[in-house]
């Protein structure tokens, strides 16, 4: 019996296999089969947010199979409080965006199995704790991505497919050479050639300069997936250019590998460097998302305009995240989640109507919330949800997210906030430019929303409500996996967290022998942590 | 084991007697294919087996050295050598041969009477290529590039009724001469820097460099300088490239495969062994020359692949950029040998499997292949579409294909290594920079030509690989995966291909 967490990679991997060797004269069966693949990790996922262990910062259902005693490289995967929302996400995501595919049938054998080796790939970004594995995950989902834009996407997709790539691979290239050069490093802790082991990096002592070029190296790659910035400009193009599950897959769960490996190994295992460039990237979050909603106000394209939401709304989880505080780092990425929820649901109904009307200009459309009132309903809904309204998963986040970095940067904050009001400027502004007024002729007589629709689009209301009503059980399990990030950095560096009643200043102090702590279990165990003690 | 003495030029010997055995057939028994095809075919595998059992033989005795006795002074001069090196050389160059040749099978098969020719001369390369690797002496390494290059030269232009096959033979035959030309000059001037010509044993070079001060330099250097320029236009490394496209493309599909791949492991093999091999000591001259080239190689091949509407020029240039990859673990010296072979090992698979799939699409004996013939190949055959798709991918250093698990292990070796440039620095870390971008931008060209195969619009006429064929695509494909997912087993062994 293999351990969970190779099952929740190999069964999507089989269920590609099975669907690409469906008989082709029995096309009916695509659909069904691939939905079941889909729905077979999502049981793996609910199963571990189940037994998941609050309260304790530990990896869990981990396993540990060395492969290559030389470059010690193996098989390490296991789960935490940050990671195991995202597999969720992952898990929910993919059989509602493959069961909204219906409308692709030409070579859907192979859309269907290249979806699932998305999602495999996708699920191994977040389990991975050996670097090269994580790398390998890392880098081959741009394959089934890229086919999936280049031969199903729209008019520009040649175009938007290459470019997505290139920009991509360009991060890839210094990731794979700072993962190999930190591997080298950490291989004389170890005493072998290299070592890929994320525990031994964290026990690898690096200077100020290996750290600064390190953390800009695995930064750059991970600012390319978010994205941050001045890199963001390969995310319109794609998310619009691509199939309506390309886009639902890359906003909600591929733009989250590039904020993870952020908190993951960025902040975990370069801590000086974290604080002395996280204002700067926390600044370029700011930017992202002021710019990211200006630009989206603007938008006639109702596609790209959710696509420019998403740069708004991943600047918000940068400046949380390297606001290096305990709510801020919550918020992050607890609004991981919810952006992937929200946007998700938006990139979705965008397809339900372009399938009707094959149209993404906002000018054809007009009065649509007479003709369909159910999906006037559920985009004002996941409009709401995305900008924030009490009460839904999006203002959870993003006001987790802003009294965290307000504690370490008031200005930014501030700065930030606005961008909250601009986000309802645009989802607002496009809803009433599409759903209210002088119903566009061409519209009537469109049908609204079937049952099989209001059905894939009923989990992620309930997730979206569910979440913003009661968030404690999804933060309650991020808290412990934050805190130790924030310990690791606090311990080592001395730069505190600023917390509520305390003036947030970086407290300098000398630097000591620095005790490196492990707080990787890989079989599962549980010991009790007293973190925060040993800094 | 005295009477093993034979074992250590067996490779060779089975191959020779295979090639004969060929002829002999073929004029005795008649042209028929059916008799010698199997003697050809026997031979490749019974030649595989040697390498096996050479290296099993090695690893016995401790890896000790192991020198045939062609030569009455043992010790003094030993002209052929038996390492864990040798001896996987050996086992690659008999699976390549192998696969070659049944990739090359529509080629034997379209030149009709003239097949157990086609076929001898790939028997004779194969042996000439082993002896470059096997041998610890320049003169026989000298030897064996001949042997190898003038069998390929005329494979080049066995369709003698198309002009192009007879440009790329002419082209091949003139720059390669003049590369045969400047090696045999660079082991003249090492003979006259050092007064040796062979790589181990009494009165070796390494012997001279242990135990006497060269007093000039000069010589030596420009020799060796001589010897890498000879030996990097073989592997078609940049900036000595120019005549592999041209080739290439003029060559017959069906042969090109057997050509690229198996001259490129017996190169880069020899550049070990004379350089790792013999010149260790003087690692801090030719290392940094070996990586200025590296880089180049990944930089031109890169680019100039973005720019090819050709296939088989295009497999040209990604082939100069591979020469690239693979002297980046070069670099590293011995600890780099591993990695070398690593990636020679399952490139050299994927290119005959990629140009056993042009040869199909295009037929065995076309020169030119445009990426427009390519067009929806995954919908006229859907399994040659997949498996050329997972040969590109392998190619292009995607993970769980073997061609990462190449770069990964030499882009290690290259940066572990001790640096003179920049002081401080991770090793190669420059070089190792060059490669991952090179890496990215390569991933362009091989997903078009991905996406050419499964978007694209082209004929729909189904197009069927011969048995052979299709044996020698699915065999590249199969070990491209199999070497990407699980690489440990043969991780593992090239652990032991080390040369003395």
């Amino acid at each position: 019996m293999l351990p969970i967490l190779a099952w929740l990679i190999l069964l999507p991997l089989i269920g590609a296999a099975v669907v690409a060797m469906l008989p082709a004269r029995r096309p009916e069966l695509v659909l069904p089969v691939s939905i079941a693949a889909a729905l077979a990790p999502l049981v793996v996922a609910g199963y571990m947010v189940w037994e998941f262990e609050t309260g304790t910062p530990n990896f869990q259902f981990g396993s540990d199979v060395t492969l290559s005693t030389g470059l010690d490289i193996g098989w390490r995967v296991a789960v935490d409080g940050i990671s195991l929302f995202l597999i969720a996400l992952t898990a929910v995501l993919f059989p509602i965006a493959i069961a909204a595919s219906r409308s692709i049938t030409e070579n859907a054998r192979t859309y269907m199995a290249l979806m699932l080796v998305l999602e495999a790939g996708v699920l191994g970004v977040f389990i991975a704790l050996d670097l090269l594995l994580f790398f390998a995950f890392f880098e081959i989902v741009l394959v089934p991505m890229y086919l999936l834009i280049r031969i199903w996407g729209s008019e520009n997709r040649a175009y938007a497919s290459i470019k997505f790539v290139v920009f991509t691979a360009v991060g890839s290239a210094f990731l794979l050479a700072s993962i190999i050069a930190l591997a080298v490093l950490a291989g004389d802790t170890v005493g072998t050639l290299a070592s890929f082991d994320f525990r031994a990096m964290l026990a690898t002592p690096l200077s100020d300069t290996a750290q600064l070029w390190l953390f800009l190296g695995f930064a750059v790659a991970f600012a390319i997936k978010v994205p941050v910035f001045p890199f963001h400009t390969w995310l319109p193009d794609a998310h619009t250019e691509a199939p309506t599950a390309g886009s639902v897959i890359l906003a909600g769960v591929l733009l989250k590998m590039g904020t993870y490996g952020l908190v993951r190994f960025n902040m975990t295992l370069f801590p000086d460097a974290t604080v002395d460039l996280g204002f700067w990237l926390a600044v370029l979050g700011v930017i992202g998302i002021i710019y990211g909603a200006a630009v989206a106000i603007v938008q006639p394209d109702i596609k790209r305009l959710v696509a420019y939401s998403s740069v708004s709304h991943m600047g918000f989880i940068l400046l949380g995240m390297f606001a290096l505080t305990s709510q801020g780092l919550q918020g992050s990425v607890f609004q991981m989640i919810s952006h992937g929820l929200t946007t998700g649901a938006l990139f979705l109904l965008i397809g339900m109507i372009y399938d009707r009307t094959h149209t993404r200009q906002i000018a054809d459309y007009g009065g649509l919330a007479s003709v369909m009132p159910v999906f006037a309903g559920l985009f004002l809904f996941s409009a709401f949800a995305s900008a924030g309204l009490p009460g839904l998963s999006g203002f959870i986040g993003e006001f987790t997210i802003l009294i965290g970095s307000y504690l370490t940067w008031p200005v930014l904050a501030i700065v930030a906030g606005g961008g909250v009001i601009l986000a309802a400027i645009y989802l607002l502004w496009a809803y009433e430019r599409v759903f209210t007024g002088p119903t566009n002729p061409k519209l009537a007589g469109l049908g609204d929303l079937g049952l099989r629709e209001i059905a894939l689009m009923a989990p992620l209301v309930i997730l979206i409500i569910g979440l913003g009503v009661y968030p404690k059980p999804v933060m309650e399990r991020i808290e412990p996996s934050v805190e130790i990030v924030l310990d690791r950095i606090e311990g080592v560096t001395g730069n505190e967290a600023a917390e509520f009643g305390r003036v947030a200043e970086v407290v300098p102090i000398e630097y000591g022998p620095i005790e490196r702590r492990d707080d990787f279990h890989g079989d599962g165990s549980h010991d009790d942590d007293d973190h925060g003690e040993d800094g | 084991m005295q009477n093993a003495a034979f074992l250590p030029v067996a490779f060779e010997v089975v191959l020779l007697i295979g090639a004969l055995a060929v002829l002999l057939v073929a004029v005795v028994a008649g042209r028929d294919r059916r008799y010698w095809g199997p003697v050809a075919g026997l031979a490749f595998a019974a030649a595989g087996a040697v390498g096996v059992i050479q290296f099993r033989e090695v690893l016995d005795d401790g890896g000790g050295l192991y020198l045939s006795t062609m030569d009455l002074s043992i010790i003094r001069s030993p002209m052929v050598v038996m390492d864990g090196y040798s001896a996987f050389a050996a086992v690659v160059l008999g699976v390549v041969g192998f696969v070659g040749l049944l990739a090359a099978w529509d080629l034997v098969v379209y030149v009709g009477r003239r097949g157990p020719e086609f076929v001898s001369l790939a028997l004779l390369a194969v042996a000439g290529l082993h002896m470059m690797v096997a041998s610890p002496n320049l003169i026989v390494i000298f030897l064996g590039l001949e042997t190898a290059s003038i069998s390929f030269y005329v494979i080049a232009g066995f369709v003698r009724r198309r002009s192009g096959s007879e440009e790329a033979a002419l082209k091949y035959f003139l720059l390669g001469s003049l590369a045969s030309a400047l090696f045999l000059y660079g082991i003249a001037l090492v003979f006259g820097a050092t007064g040796s010509l062979t790589l181990y044993g009494a009165g070796s070079i390494r012997d001279v460099f242990s135990s006497t001060i060269i007093t000039d330099p000069g010589i030596l250097l420009a020799g060796l300088a001589l010897m890498l320029l000879g030996l990097a236009f073989k592997v078609s490394a940049a900036p000595f490239h120019q005549w592999a496209p041209d080739v290439y493309e003029g060559a017959p599909s069906g042969a090109v495969g057997l050509m690229a791949a198996g001259v490129k492991v017996a190169g880069f093999a020899a550049i070990g062994r004379i350089f790792v091999g013999g010149f260790v000591s003087q690692i801090d001259s030719w290392a940094p020359i070996v990586a200025v080239i590296a880089a180049l190689s990944m930089v031109v091949g890169t680019v100039l692949a973005l720019v090819q509407s050709d296939l088989k020029r295009l497999l040209a240039y990604s082939g100069v950029a591979h020469a690239g990859y693979t002297l980046t673990a070069l670099v590293a010296g011995i600890n780099g040998i591993p990695a070398m072979w690593f990636y020679i090992a399952t490139y050299s698979l994927m290119v005959v499997g990629a140009f056993a799939v042009v040869a199909v699409v295009q037929g065995p004996a076309s020169s030119s292949a445009p990426l427009a013939s390519f067009a929806g190949l995954a919908r006229r055959n859907a399994e040659l579409g997949w498996l050329m798709a997972i040969l590109m991918l392998g190619m292009s250093g995607m993970p769980f294909f073997a061609g990462f698990v190449g770069k990964l292990t030499a882009f290690a070796a290259a940066v572990s290594v001790e640096n003179p440039w920049p002081a401080g620095a991770n090793g190669y870390l420059w070089l190792v920079v060059v490669g991952t971008l090179t890496t990215v931008i390569g991933l362009a060209f091989y997903l078009r030509i991905i996406s050419t195969m499964f978007a694209g619009e082209g004929p729909e006429d189904r197009v069927d690989a011969g048995m052979a064929a299709r044996f020698a695509i699915v065999i590249s494909g199969a070990t491209t995966v199999v070497f990407g997912i699980v690489p440990f087993p043969l991780l593992d062994v090239v652990r032991d291909a080390l040369p003395l």
